[in-house]
Order: C-alpha cells, then structure tokens, then sequence
C-alpha cells in the first residue's frame, strides 16, 4: 500500500477492481439492508435525491414513490444500473457535478471507506452536504473495524486491503482478466480464482461521527451499527 | 440539476449546461398525478422550460402553473420522467467543458488537472 499516491491507491485498487469485477459483484449484490431500506420507505412522496455510489443501483427502485439518481465512479457498474432502467451517471464523490442545496435525501452506502485518507473521506463528506437542501437528509454507511462475533472477518489494522475471488473464466469480461491489461492491478492465482485487492480504511466507533461532525452543516440525528458497519443518518441545517 | 465543476470555470456561469448534437429516447413510465404536484416545486422551471423547447419535446407554460390541471401534470410527466437524452454533448456556457451523455449514461469525470 506504501509507495502509491492517494489517487493512484484508489484508481488501482477501488475504481480499476470494481471495473472488472462489476459483472459477479451486482451479482451478489441484492438484498437491502433492513436500515437503508427503512430510510429510503421513510422519505416523503416526491422526493429528490441521488445514491452517491450506487453500485449496481440496488437501491435505486426501493421506494417507487421518489426519484432518486444514481452515480458511481465505475462506468461497468453505472452500465449495469442502466441495463436495469435507472438513472444514473458517472461521477465522482469528491467532486459532485450537482448544485448546491439541490437534494431532499442522498445516501452514501459503503462509498466513503474506499476513500484512501483523512482528508479525502472528509472532502466527500462535504460534498454530499453541499449537494444536500437544509433541512434534507442523509444515511452513511461503512464498514466497521470492529466486526460482530459470527462474521467471518477479523481486521488487524485499519487500513487494508480486501480480496475479492472471482471464479476464473466464468465472469471476467474478454481480456480484462489478465494482469497485463490492467497494470498496477494485483492479481494473483489461487486455485483457479482470480483474486483482485479492494482497498478499504475500516471505521473505527466514533470515527465516523467524528468526519461528519467536521463538515459544517451537518448535524448527526443517528448512529448506529449495523451488521459490521456503523452508520449516521444526517440532517443538513 | 447538473452544473459544470471544472476548477477554472468562471463563477455563476457553470449552469446550466447547454445540450448539443442530441438524440432523445422516449421511455413508458407510470403516470403519477400526486407524484409530479409534488415534483413540480423541485423543478427549475425556467431551465426546463427552455431545454424542452429547445430539443423540440414539448411547449411548456411561460410560467409554472400554479393550479395545474390533468394535462398540465401529464405534458409535465412527458417531459420530465418519460424523455431521456440518449446521446448528446452537455456544454458548460462558462468554460466551454463537454461532458458527454452515451447510451443514456452522462460522464461527468473530470481530468485530475481539472479538479
């Protein structure tokens, strides 16, 4: 991890594995989270907001009675989503394309722990308050350093790198797979799995109360954890 | 709702973006009276207004209706939930910045000297 810029680590080890994986991560990637899902049933009929790092849009048609747009900083995740029928753009979350004040809700679901520094998990965080009207709302979420005793992680430090398997030859898009036309990307054999490193700083409690509490405007209403990640749920003031 | 966010544009001309060399698409979305009343305060609609014109889906009131009746909300819906921009260029009038729309997907990156 040491040797790499701070947005060199990111777009060698975020947004280059999730281009290549995007096909078997939407693939696993169904079921809402029981808070995210009462979040978004609980918003008022017409509303507008935006997913910050929709994925492979699973929330975007949760509560059919708002509208909700889409962006990811992986275009393979964003085709996904239109494949699907949604809304959605490609951008990226410390620099937001939206006006200001402009939405009733955002939400940022497991996004800002790909955010490889201080600085930079803080700059995405003001953004997502600049793009929020007063009085609007919105749900992080991100994965916890301390995971609950049934999970099947155990985390050593908080910055780390997370493999994701793919099985060889069953979801990788023609020539991506090899290690060649991905440079910088870590791909290692492992019985027939291809194995790419996410990148990921892991939470720690109070943490991330704390980034929020640093964006002015923002003012925590909630949080909590959840199935190994902790959450806030933020009104803009 | 889009602006341009490029570092050297100028101040208070990064919106809103003009639309070039577009190809529309026409989608079936559920009408929704309630839901559109509702949309409408959201909407800038000066800006809407003009686009509409402009890409030649629709003559939308000079001014937002403050009591709209049944046509009104569906001419809305046309406009606003069934017609998307499919390809086009989005010009900033500020800087001149074209962020592309392909396949109904706007790429709103910027190169990293830009931010």
């Amino acid at each position: 991890m040491e040797g790499l810029g701070k947005p060199q680590l990111e777009q060698t080890h975020v947004h280059n594995v999730y281009n290549i994986i995007a096909g078997h991560f939407s693939a696993t990637r169904y079921k809402p989270w029981p808070v995210v899902d009462d979040f978004l049933r609980g918003l008022e009929k017409g509303s507008v907001g935006a997913d910050v790092g929709c994925g492979n849009g699973k929330y975007l048609g949760v509560n059919p009675d708002v509208f909700t747009i889409g962006s990811d900083r992986s275009d393979k995740l964003i085709d996904i989503c239109r494949e699907r029928g949604f809304e959605a753009m490609v951008c990226d979350n410390l620099k937001l394309p939206y006006r200001d004040n402009c939405f009733d809700f955002l939400t940022s679901i497991a996004v800002i722990h790909h955010m490889s520094s201080p600085d930079r998990r803080l700059m995405a965080v003001n953004e997502l308050i600049r793009v929020l009207r007063p009085g609007g709302r919105l749900l992080i979420f991100v994965w916890a350093f301390e995971q609950e005793k049934r999970s099947r992680r155990r985390f050593e430090e908080q910055d780390v790198f997370v493999p994701w398997k793919m099985p060889k030859n069953v979801y990788l898009p023609e020539g991506s797979a090899a290690a060649n036309t991905t440079p910088n990307t870590t791909v290692e054999e492992e019985g027939g799995d291809v194995v790419y490193q996410r990148y990921y700083h892991l939470f720690k409690e109070g943490e991330l109360e704390e980034i929020v509490g640093r964006s002015e405007g923002a003012i925590i209403d909630m949080s909590g954890y959840d199935r190994d990640n902790w959450y806030v749920i933020v009104t803009k003031a | 709702m889009l602006q341009c966010h490029a570092k050297s544009c100028p101040q208070g001309q990064s919106y809103p973006l003009a639309i070039r060399n577009a190809e529309l698409e026409q989608l079936d979305a559920e009408f929704n009276a309630d839901f559109v009343t509702r949309l409408m305060p959201k909407l800038d609609w000066a800006v809407l207004r003009k686009t509409a014109f402009e890409l030649g889906v629709a003559e939308l009131p000079a001014e937002i209706p403050t009591e709209p009746t049944q046509a009104d909300l569906q001419l809305i819906h046309k406009v606003a939930l069934e017609t998307r921009i499919k390809e086009a260029d989005m010009v900033c009038n500020g800087c001149g910045h074209v962020y592309p729309i392909k396949d109904g997907v706007p790429n709103m990156l910027l190169q990293d000297h830009e931010i």
